[in-house]
């Protein structure tokens, strides 16, 4: 229990480490990634067990503390991701990767969208939405795709 | 194994956080109740990583400028030596100008108008076995020649900062010289009065060379110390070098004489030589 914890809690600091890294490369494309998300939401769809929306709370919360972001702000969105995933963990099996690739890329699309209008409404640009959204679900294509080349790392555990 | 979608009640819970979220958003978006949280984490990540940096990067990174340091040191020392060995080079060749030089007319002019005497190579050892250099006949150095430009140095003269040392035998990407002391050389030589002239050749000992002659043809006047130069005969080497001293006269027979010299200069006195076709 504490292991997988401290493990969870490092990948985390790790991705949004990587997030804030890559994303003032990306601006400059007019592309935001969005990292943490993305890697919380993949951990949510990839989990044996329905993660609960304390435990997505709590992630949340601690994400905006390292993330320097307004409390609350990645608490609601990986709350929100939590509940969505899974309610449809089931229904997912029936659809196929590419559409999985799509669910993904539109949910960060969406995070993405709701970021720029909580921190960020008088910059709010359509344009970075549009090609942000593209660039997320090619995006997770790729990691489909590197899952498939690669199926060591999409099988391991967390 | 199928995961259990949310029921009616856990759905209820997820919307109390989501609500619960949306609050705490509000809140530290109007006020400023969570700056105190948000700034000891910031003052926790600042120290934090300075404390981390201190223990485990700045003390590699003190190490690693210290090593670059010391090959810095290691660098300047090893090309301030080779600068100071083509001084020296420099130096003997100048103070030989009038016997290394065919063409005089050339170096006036280059002593005229300052310029740096640039017809020889500088050369550096590439290879040389100091143990046959001591005790067997086969006395081979290998150098590789600096800036040569497709010329042939086969017959060269090859010197160091105190004298000559041997010539080239050998071209390629590095040449072979055949020392003075090797027993298949020889270099015409002549005693400083000028009026003994006789072939050296090699001993097979480091540093000695030897020369056999006739009493019935040469007048036997030779004192333990006395110097010997190069004849500058047999076109190869210039005239006039001093080459070393007598250290040895043995009477071989009634009518042969085996006088030994011992030699100004060594091939391993330094790893840097001069390399000039007279």
């Amino acid at each position: 229990m504490i292991p997988s914890f401290i493990k969870k809690t490092f990948l985390i600091i790790l991705v949004s480490y990587l997030d804030y890294k890559i994303s003032y490369g990306l601006s400059k494309i007019y592309v935001i990634l969005p990292l943490t998300f993305l890697a919380y939401t993949f951990f949510l769809y990839k989990s044996d067990y329905s993660v609960g929306p304390l435990e997505s709370f709590i992630t949340g919360l601690f994400v905006d503390l390292i993330t320097n972001s307004y409390f609350g702000h990645n608490a609601i969105l990986f709350c929100f991701a939590s509940y969505l995933i899974n309610t449809y963990s089931n229904t997912f099996k029936l659809f196929s990767y590419f559409q999985i690739c799509i669910f993904f890329g539109a949910s960060a699309t969406a995070y993405i969208g709701f970021s720029q209008i909580i921190l960020n409404l008088y910059n709010f640009s359509y344009l970075t939405l549009f090609l942000s959204g593209i660039f997320n679900i090619i995006f997770c294509v790729l990691v489909a795709i590197l899952s498939v080349y690669f199926p060591s790392i999409s099988t391991r555990k967390i | 194994m199928a995961r259990n979608t949310p029921s009616p009640g856990q759905k209820v819970t997820y919307f109390i956080f989501i609500a619960l979220g949306i609050s705490i958003l509000y809140i530290d978006i109007n006020s400023k109740i969570f700056s105190s949280v948000k700034n000891n984490f910031q003052s926790f990540k600042i120290s934090s990583s300075f404390v981390v940096k201190n223990i485990s990067v700045n003390p590699l990174k003190k190490f690693i400028e210290l090593m670059s340091s010391k090959q810095k040191l290691l660098d300047e020392n090893t090309m301030l030596r080779e600068k100071l060995d083509e001084s020296y080079l420099r130096n003997f060749l100048i103070t030989k100008e009038n016997t290394f030089y065919t063409n005089h007319t050339e170096v006036v002019k280059a002593i005229k108008d300052d310029l740096v005497i640039e017809s020889f190579h500088f050369a550096k050892l590439k290879q040389i076995d100091p143990n046959i250099f001591n005790c067997c006949d086969r006395h081979r150095i290998y150098i590789e020649i600096l800036d040569k430009k497709n010329e042939i140095f086969k017959e060269a003269m090859v010197f160091n900062r105190n004298g000559i040392i041997g010539q080239v035998v050998g071209d390629g990407s590095q040449n072979e010289v055949i020392l003075l002391t090797d027993v298949k050389s020889s270099i015409p030589i002549k005693n400083s009065r000028g009026d003994f002239f006789c072939n050296a050749k090699g001993s097979g000992k480091a540093n000695l060379i030897s020369c056999s002659y006739s009493q019935l043809v040469w007048i036997d006047e030779h004192k333990i110390g006395d110097s010997f130069y190069s004849s500058g005969l047999g076109g190869i080497y210039p005239k006039d070098i001093k080459l070393g001293e007598l250290t040895s006269i043995e009477i071989i027979n009634s009518s042969v004489t085996k006088l030994e010299i011992e030699l100004v200069s060594s091939p391993l006195d330094t790893n840097f030589f001069g390399v000039i076709k007279i």
